[in-house]
């Protein structure tokens, strides 16, 4: 089983490859249809510049190159997985992505495990103690959450719980020029990580909420469940081991799609909270025309997309063994 | 001007306590207060992070917040922009102004513990600035060479007399890098651009991109008992809310003009640990302005652009949208410049006269620009706000209000920063944009590339880009290139500060206050009329 498992996992990232090349070529062109260079934008920042002083940045950039040699010296480079070098940075785009991706994935993985954990809970409550107070409550309180701009909670969430509270620091990852070490260290992230993670896993709380309440209410209408009533099991029993592992089917699918798009909401939640993460480089990079920069996040990006998708699947055999894993069809 | 009278104050603040100290010992631990504390971290937000943090190669504002404290320049200059010794301990100039002689500090070293010397000084000013610099041409451009005669004395030739040079040797202007690091280098690419070595107060600590960077007390520098600061963080953040915020619980000291909305900074300045920071901004002259293409019709006609002059209230910009962070503007030339004597408003046709809307619906009706029967408009313009934040895109609605009344019809084009920059100054495809500038601590360093002909460059982002050209102009701006007599150079620029108001190629809005807000434990943060461009060596917490 684990073994078909991995073979799949593998047969499937070697499919993502084609797509993975098709998103780099598009992504190349498309980013050059912005107007302006990344040497127009750093002589304006300067405020003033000689003719030199471009011919000399464009020509350090390469920027003077015709479209197609910088095209296939850029595939040449991605091959190897040379990335390029982020000249507005003056460093290796691959180190600038490591060096921040970290922040990232550690708010997405707060942000995803808040968002999953509370949404199966409250979506489970909701449907089991459907049409009472309880449930109206919850439901009320997904769509808010729902239709809520995720700047706006972030703006809130610092207001309430940073300036009038004082629980949580209003940005940034660590206290600066604390120079703490050890376990202390770990706790100062986490104390920074927590206003941003709820903000960030408002939405897809509220999402998955919904999803297990209206999923768990069929499934508790399935013949197979009026079986488990009849045999006498309780309530309980019926939704642990019975209905919540069906019902958690949609909130997979909904979670494998999540992980992409988080990274664009992170970009919200980054820029509100400070936190030095990729969201917030892709935006900077994109003002900057920093293309190099750019091209290599949406790269991780794709890649990211691919892995997960491949994971998903995985994750599904996992959680509801009917499902085979058949390399011929997609299981999406 | 405010400084100044901040700086009288507490002068006065300490006298009067020295004399009741004389009296009253015992009773006044406030006295302590008044004497600088050393020690403690100060935290400064800023934004945009900037791409490198050595000024030689930019003059990106942030950059230069960020290399003034690590770099010295060989001059520094006092509130009335006179030049004062840095790294240049004295200097004397040949009578026909073509030779200037610089005597430099003796002991100096720099951050990796090596001497300076006049090497240095040729090697950033020639190699470097001069060559890299965005302003370094302007700055240094008459320095034909400089000589080192011994290790510590420069001695510069120049072309031709090039009086705006003394005002361009600040660290922000024309920073002194070490040559041993970078000589026989690829000076961009090299590492210690972002790695940086300097003479200055602090030294480079450590850089975590989209975070903060941080710049420690450097134990050996040149003032003795200076920097009192152990420490600079500067944080960066990209939401202005955010930032508030943190200057608000105490997190962040200090807020860099720009980093909050001019609307949170009036409701921060009335919380009891915080104050907005005045000053230190005079030799920088920063000055607002509506730039008109002069090439294209409508504003190829003056009356045109002389009835958007009159059309627009400047008072009521000045106060309501940048709700009362600077004063309306007289012309090109700064009030800021006044110590020098460069600015003048006698002569200076004037907008802000009561029948101002009669004026410019007279004025456009002369240029046979007549009120359509059907909505009452003459006709249309697109106006292109400078992408600088929610303010500018607010004095676009203002603007737009304000022309509809004459019967000027805007339509407001918002772009991003890197389209507004090829559309407007590459493509000169424009009517009407805002923007900001810098005049410098002299107009042939700051102000004169917005007027003179030679600076018209579609491939040179603001420059001329009015595409004004005036040879009476033209020739008035280079003769204040070469006039050694301070008396008659600022005769030149006086007669330049009324032909262009009463030409109004540029509709210049107001002189702006590039103020801070800062925390009141911070103290003397503004010393020097470069404000935190300076060295912030002065700067102390109070305990």
């Amino acid at each position: 089983m684990w073994f078909a498992r991995g073979k799949y996992i593998i047969e499937r990232l070697i499919r993502g490859l084609p797509i993975i090349f098709a998103i780099v070529v598009v992504n190349f062109f498309l980013v050059r249809l912005a107007p302006g260079d990344a040497a127009q934008v750093l002589a304006g920042e300067a405020g003033a510049a000689s003719p030199e002083y471009l011919e000399q940045i464009r020509r350090q950039f390469g920027l003077d190159q015709p479209l197609y040699v910088q095209f296939f010296s850029y595939m040449k480079n991605i091959l190897v997985f040379d990335l390029g070098y982020s000249f507005r940075h003056g460093r290796e785009v691959s180190s600038l992505i490591f060096e921040r991706f970290g922040a990232t994935a550690l708010l997405m993985a707060a942000a995803m495990t808040a968002s999953v954990t509370m949404g199966i809970v409250l979506g489970a409550i909701a449907a089991m103690r459907d049409r009472t107070v309880i449930s109206h409550l919850i439901i009320i309180f997904a769509v808010v959450s729902y239709a809520t701009p995720l700047f706006w909670v972030g703006l809130m969430l610092i207001i309430v719980f940073s300036i009038q509270l004082g629980w949580f620091p209003t940005s940034g990852i660590i206290t600066v020029g604390a120079d703490y070490t050890g376990l202390r260290a770990v706790l100062d992230v986490l104390h920074h990580l927590v206003l941003p993670a709820i903000a960030l896993s408002c939405f897809y709380m509220a999402l998955y909420t919904r999803l297990m309440r209206s999923s768990l209410l069929e499934t508790l209408g399935q013949d197979f469940i009026r079986t488990a009533r009849a045999k006498g099991l309780a309530d309980r029993t019926i939704v642990s081991t019975h209905a919540l592992r069906n019902a958690a089917l949609p909130v997979v699918t909904m979670a494998g799609v999540q992980v992409s798009g988080m990274l664009g909401g992170s970009v919200i939640v980054e820029s509100v909270f400070g936190w030095p993460g990729l969201g917030l480089l892709a935006f900077e990079s994109l003002f900057a025309r920093d293309i190099n920069l750019l091209l290599g996040i949406f790269f991780l990006s794709s890649i990211l997309v691919v892995v997960t998708n491949a994971v998903v699947d995985v994750v599904y055999t996992i959680v509801d063994p009917r499902i085979a894993l058949n390399s011929g069809r997609s299981n999406g | 001007m405010g400084i100044v009278m901040f700086k009288l104050s507490s002068t006065r603040r300490g006298v009067n306590a020295l004399l009741l100290g004389t009296a009253l010992a015992s009773l006044l631990p406030a006295v302590s207060f008044a004497n600088p504390q050393a020690g403690g971290t100060l935290t400064i937000t800023t934004t945009p992070e900037p791409a490198i943090i050595t000024n030689a190669l930019s003059s990106a504002p942030t950059t230069a917040e960020l290399a003034t404290k690590i770099f010295d320049g060989l001059l520094e200059y006092d509130m009335d922009l006179k030049p004062k010794p840095s790294l240049a301990e004295s200097w004397t100039i040949s009578p026909d102004g073509k030779t200037i002689t610089f005597k430099l500090r003796q002991g100096v070293t720099w951050h990796d513990g090596k001497p300076f010397t006049s090497a240095d000084v040729q090697f950033s000013l020639m190699e470097v600035v001069k060559k890299f610099h965005p302003r370094g041409q302007g700055n240094l451009g008459p320095v034909q060479s400089i000589d080192t005669p011994d290790s510590h004395t420069a001695v510069f030739n120049l072309a031709h007399p090039y009086p705006p040079l003394m005002m361009g040797l600040s660290s922000l202007e024309s920073p002194i890098v070490p040559r041993h690091i970078y000589e026989g280098t690829d000076f961009r690419n090299n590492p210690a651009v972002n790695n940086p070595i300097g003479t200055g107060p602090f030294k480079f600590a450590r850089w975590e991109k989209g975070n903060f960077i941080q710049l420690d007390k450097n134990e050996n520098y040149w003032r003795p008992g200076r920097p009192y600061l152990d420490r600079l963080i500067i944080r960066f953040i990209a939401d202005s809310v955010t930032r508030a915020a943190g200057v608000e619980r105490g997190e962040i000291d200090v807020a860099t003009f720009g980093t909050i909305n001019p609307v949170e900074m009036r409701r921060l300045e009335g919380l009891p640990h915080l104050a907005i920071a005045k000053g230190g901004y005079e030799a920088i002259a920063p000055l607002m302005m509506l730039e008109l293409n002069v090439q294209k019709p409508p504003f190829d006609d003056k009356r045109v652009r002389l009835a958007v002059a009159y059309a627009l209230d400047r008072t009521f910009i000045t106060r309501a949208i940048w709700h009362g962070f600077g004063k309306p503007a007289v012309g090109p030339i700064s009030s800021f410049m006044k110590g020098n004597g460069a600015f003048t408003d006698q002569n200076i046709l004037r907008f802000d006269v009561k029948d101002r809307l009669d004026i410019a619906n007279r004025l456009l009706d002369e240029a046979g620009l007549k009120r359509s029967s059907a909505n009452g408009m003459r006709f249309k313009i697109v106006h292109d706000p400078a992408p600088f934040g929610e303010d500018w895109r607010r004095m676009g609605e203002y603007i737009k209000q304000a022309l509809a009344r004459v019967g000027i019809d805007v339509e407001l084009r918002n772009r991003d920063y890197p389209s507004f920059v090829r559309l407007v100054h590459n493509e000169y495809d424009f009517n009407m944009t805002s923007t900001w500038s810098i005049g410098m601590a002299d107009p042939t360093l700051g102000v004169q590339r917005q007027t003179w002909s030679k600076t018209i460059n579609k491939n040179v982002p603001f420059g001329n880009v009015s595409q004004y050209t005036n040879p009476e102009v033209d020739k008035l701006w280079e003769a204040a290139q070469v006039e050694i007599d301070p008396a008659k150079r600022n005769q030149i620029f006086h007669k330049l500060q009324e032909l262009l108001v009463a030409d109004s190629p540029i509709i210049w809005l107001m002189e702006m206050d590039l103020v801070a807000v800062q925390n009141k434990r911070v103290q003397d943060l503004i010393t020097s009329p470069l404000g935190l461009r300076g060295g912030l060596y002065d700067t102390w917490i109070k305990p």
